[in-house]
């Protein structure tokens, strides 16, 4: 009986929005409709604006912390400044959408993955390098930090292949046609229509595992000291699995995965708070605030970890692609 | 190949001068000042030597991080002190090897500020400087953007900057000292300013928060001129002839000097040839190598006509004031130099006496905080012991007040002889009333923040820090050794450039202030050509300030800051 309503039990968006209260269901109806179409180019413009904004503020303290011994230090500073401008452009401009924002995103991916290949390096030049690599992970360059810094320029780059809001309804791409074999539809089809489910999830489970190595490392430099560090490293598991499993299957992308996201995302919220308060907790407290940003616990960390979960929820949020 | 530090090597066998070849300058003690000319003038393209009386360190080989096998960085041959208040001489107001005292020094590197340089307009008391801060201030800078030096972006005191590495995170007394502060509402710097690398530049790594700065940092990380300048000097054709002690400075009939005769490794002695000859021994062996050289026409010394030399030297009052917790401090950790305050530096026209103090930072080992317990407890035996095993709980603040310069604190000859068979230095010292009470008052404040930061027991014990003057720098020859580069007034082709040219302290520590004056004397001396081989007469304009003879990768790093 119960295994049976179980499975009747639709937990698609389409029709939990159905179940939300009457006030709010037209707005969230509007909003789901065009995330399905993939008509939220505006929105999601913005969304890279705010985040590039974020993760341009923490890579500025962390490489100021580093005091830009190396001037390609600068290079993701300017560039998030950049890419923030072009998400406020795109979202006035489809023409800035499809040119400006799509190469700063381009362009900021590759800086990450620079950045990366000099993390690696960095650790390597520690003191035993790679003989060493718990120490000199732990203790060197943040290892991921630069691929989760290419979050936002990812997103930039899915912003810069959706379509408008104002296409909403216009039919302006017709798949029916691309099984005729005049056309052969690709991932970008897939991103114009919303139909990128499983490609999200992928990106989910990426961005959740670099993002939970992130906080493992961090909170083993700091031992531990409270339990509640151990949340993340519970929740990047199962949003890291969820995410997957959602590849391989739609019921898991209706189910687990809005729940680990939502998980994750209330996991960055209440990490925040805490980080904030460790800051505060620092001697000189507020007095000091500029210094114990700068070396209390990183206050925009678990931000990222959020927005792990944040993708995983667009990604349910999503139609799946058609093959 | 010699390691200076963990990353950095260089092959040793550079150029070497014969006797009979003349160099350009030979500079006497390669340390703070004299690593810093000798890498200008090599790089300017002058024949430059460097006599260093110590040895030139292998970093890996020579150096151990160990409290007590350290001993070797310092100045141990004999010394004679005496006075009412004797110094303590021969530990960390003094260094004998390449970098000199650099290798030692917890590399807190404050600057001076603008009223330091007009003590006695301000105060009437000490005495001015023949420059002003704001002559001095293109070199803080450079110098600065050169060893490099790490603290807040924003530093309030003295004439506001900033500093081109970022500060460095806090150790358990930083964390002590900014916990007093804000108590009190005392404003407190964070993580600098010190000479340590808080990031990798070049061919040095950062710095690794081991603690053992002042047994010389093996890491490379805390800057020396053995790594930082001196490396550059040989690069660009210097020499550094290691173990040869300057015995005298050799004179003409003509008042001029024509070299220096030495003592070389072997136990010989030699003379070397040299167009002018800077004398960079620091505050003790500068003077006594110019008292040394007396001779026929200089009885009293070489550049003594004003029977200033030897006189207002100067140290600082260092006072350790020691807390303990009951929470972990574990001061063993990070670098003894990373907060300070700068809040009571100046004048305060509602305390009884001039000039000022800073609060900053210590860390002492275990065999030095033995040392200062039984100074300050009078612990001996099984009760030290017993408080040794305490020492996790102890955090050190220490007091930096400024002493003023008085005449009959000086270094003079003792009829004693060292191992070369040279006169030794004996040093006079005693304090004044204002000295006194600046220290009473310096005192009773770090025990103040001590206590406000929630220390259980607060002790303290009364001690000196830095050697400045006793050759110093003046406008007017009837009452100072040399001009405000550096050049004797006596003897054309003479320079003294060291901390012993300070004609006050401040209460800063010495080691940046000494290297930016070495830094503009070279500038001077670049200028200037030829003419300081050849003329008597002083040209007294200050020298553009060449950015051009830095060091390698000076201009490539660094963190925006107020400049």
């Amino acid at each position: 009986m119960t295994s049976d309503f179980l499975y009747r039990l639709d937990t698609s968006p389409r029709a939990l929005v159905k179940l939300l209260p009457q006030v709010v269901r037209p707005p969230a109806d509007v909003a789901l409709q065009h995330i399905q179409s993939g008509t939220f180019q505006r929105s999601m413009s913005l969304l890279v604006m705010g985040t590039s904004a974020v993760s341009g503020l923490e890579v500025a303290y962390e490489h100021y912390r580093g005091s830009y011994s190396n001037p390609i230090m600068y290079t993701p500073v300017i560039l998030s400044g950049v890419l923030s401008i072009a998400g406020a452009a795109a979202f006035f401009s489809r023409r800035m959408a499809r040119t400006f924002l799509r190469y700063t995103s381009f362009l900021t991916v590759v800086d990450g993955l620079i950045g990366f290949g000099f993390h690696i390096r960095g650790v390597q030049r520690k003191p035993g390098g790679w003989r060493l690599p718990i120490t000199n992970i732990v203790m060197g360059p943040p290892i991921f930090a630069p691929l989760l810094f290419g979050t936002s320029a990812y997103l930039g780059i899915l912003a810069s292949y959706l379509q408008r809001e104002e296409d909403f309804g216009q039919q302006k791409i017709k798949l029916e046609s691309a099984g005729n074999g005049l056309h052969k539809t690709d991932w970008r089809e897939d991103i114009r229509t919303g139909r990128f489910q499983k490609h999200l999830c992928v990106v989910t489970a990426v961005g959740t595992l670099c993002s939970g190595g992130e906080a493992f490392y961090s909170h083993y430099k700091d031992n531990f000291k409270y339990r509640v560090q151990w949340s993340p490293l519970i929740v990047t598991p199962l949003l890291a699995g969820a995410a997957l499993g959602a590849f391989a299957s739609e019921t898991c992308a209706n189910t687990l995965l809005p729940l680990a996201a939502g998980a994750a995302i209330l996991n960055g919220v209440a990490g925040t708070f805490y980080h904030v308060r460790g800051i505060l907790s620092r001697p000189g407290g507020k007095k000091k605030p500029l210094y114990n940003t700068l070396y209390g616990p990183p206050i925009f960390a678990p931000l990222l970890f959020s927005a792990a979960g944040m993708l995983g929820m667009l990604a349910y949020l999503m139609r799946r692609e058609r093959r | 190949m010699v390691h200076l530090g963990a990353m950095q090597k260089i092959k040793p066998p550079q150029r070497i001068f014969r006797d009979d070849e003349e160099v350009d300058y030979v500079i006497v003690g390669v340390g703070s000042a004299g690593g810093v000319l000798l890498q200008r003038l090599a790089r300017a393209g002058f024949k430059v030597l460097g006599m260093e009386a110590g040895k030139f360190w292998d970093t890996e080989r020579d150096w151990v991080s160990d409290e007590a096998g350290s001993h070797q960085l310092y100045w141990n041959d004999l010394r004679i002190t005496g006075g009412e208040h004797p110094l303590a001489l021969g530990s960390n107001n003094s260094g004998k090897g390449v970098g000199g005292g650099s290798v030692h020094w917890a590399a807190f590197t404050p600057r001076f500020h603008p009223s330091d340089f007009e003590v006695y307009t301000r105060d009437g008391v000490g005495a001015d400087w023949p420059l002003s801060y704001e002559e001095l201030e293109p070199y803080y800078e450079l110098l600065e953007q050169e060893i490099p030096v790490a603290g807040p972006a924003w530093y309030p005191w003295g004439k506001p900057h900033g500093h081109p590495y970022a500060p460095h995170p806090m150790g358990g007394v930083g964390d002590v000292l900014i916990k007093g502060c804000t108590k009190l509402g005392i404003p407190v710097s964070a993580g600098g300013p010190v000479a340590i690398l808080s990031a990798s530049r070049g061919n040095r790594p950062h710095c690794i928060y081991r603690g053992f700065c002042i047994q010389a940092c093996k890491v490379g990380a805390k800057a020396s001129t053995l790594i930082t300048h001196v490396p550059d000097a040989l690069e660009h054709g210097a020499e550094v002839r290691d173990r040869s002690m300057v015995a005298r400075i050799s004179m003409r009939p003509d008042g001029r000097t024509d070299g220096v005769v030495y003592i070389d490794r072997d136990g010989r002695e030699r003379f070397q040839r040299a167009r002018a000859v800077i004398v960079s021994g620091y505050a003790i062996e500068t003077p006594r190598l110019l008292l040394n050289s007396a001779c026929p026409g200089h009885e009293h010394g070489l550049a003594n006509s004003s029977g200033t030399l030897g006189k207002y030297l100067m140290a600082q009052a260092g006072n350790v004031v020691l807390g303990r917790f009951d929470e972990l401090i574990r001061m063993y950790k990070a670098p003894p130099a990373h907060a300070l305050t700068e809040e009571f530096y100046e004048t305060d026209p509602k305390r009884d006496f001039a000039r000022g103090f800073a609060i900053q930072t210590v860390g002492p080992l275990p065999i030095a905080f033995s040392k200062q317990m039984m100074a300050a407890k009078g612990l001996w035996g099984w009760s030290m012991r017993r408080e040794m095993m305490e020492y996790n709980h102890w955090a050190a603040l220490g007091l930096l007040g400024e002493i003023l310069p008085w005449a009959d604190n000086r270094v003079e000859l003792a009829a004693e002889r060292d191992q070369y068979g040279l006169r030794v230095a004996k040093v006079t010292f005693r304090l004044r009333d204002n000295d006194k009470k600046l220290i009473e008052f310096g005192k009773n404040k770090v025990m103040e923040v001590m206590h406000a930061a929630g220390a259980v027991e607060v002790v303290q014990e009364s001690r000196y820090a830095h050697l400045v003057g006793a050759a110093r720098m003046g406008k007017d020859p009837s009452t100072s050794v040399c001009d405000k580069f550096g050049r004797t007034w006596d003897i054309p082709n003479l320079f003294v450039m060291d901390g012993s040219v300070m004609p006050t302290q401040g209460s800063a520590n010495p080691g940046l202030t000494i290297q930016a004056l070495a830094a503009r004397t070279a500038d001077y001396l670049i200028t200037q050509g030829d003419a300081i081989f050849n003329s008597a007469s002083r040209d007294m304009t200050p020298p553009p300030v060449c950015r051009s003879l830095s060091p390698p990768d000076t201009f490539t790093s660094g963190a925006p800051h107020l400049r």
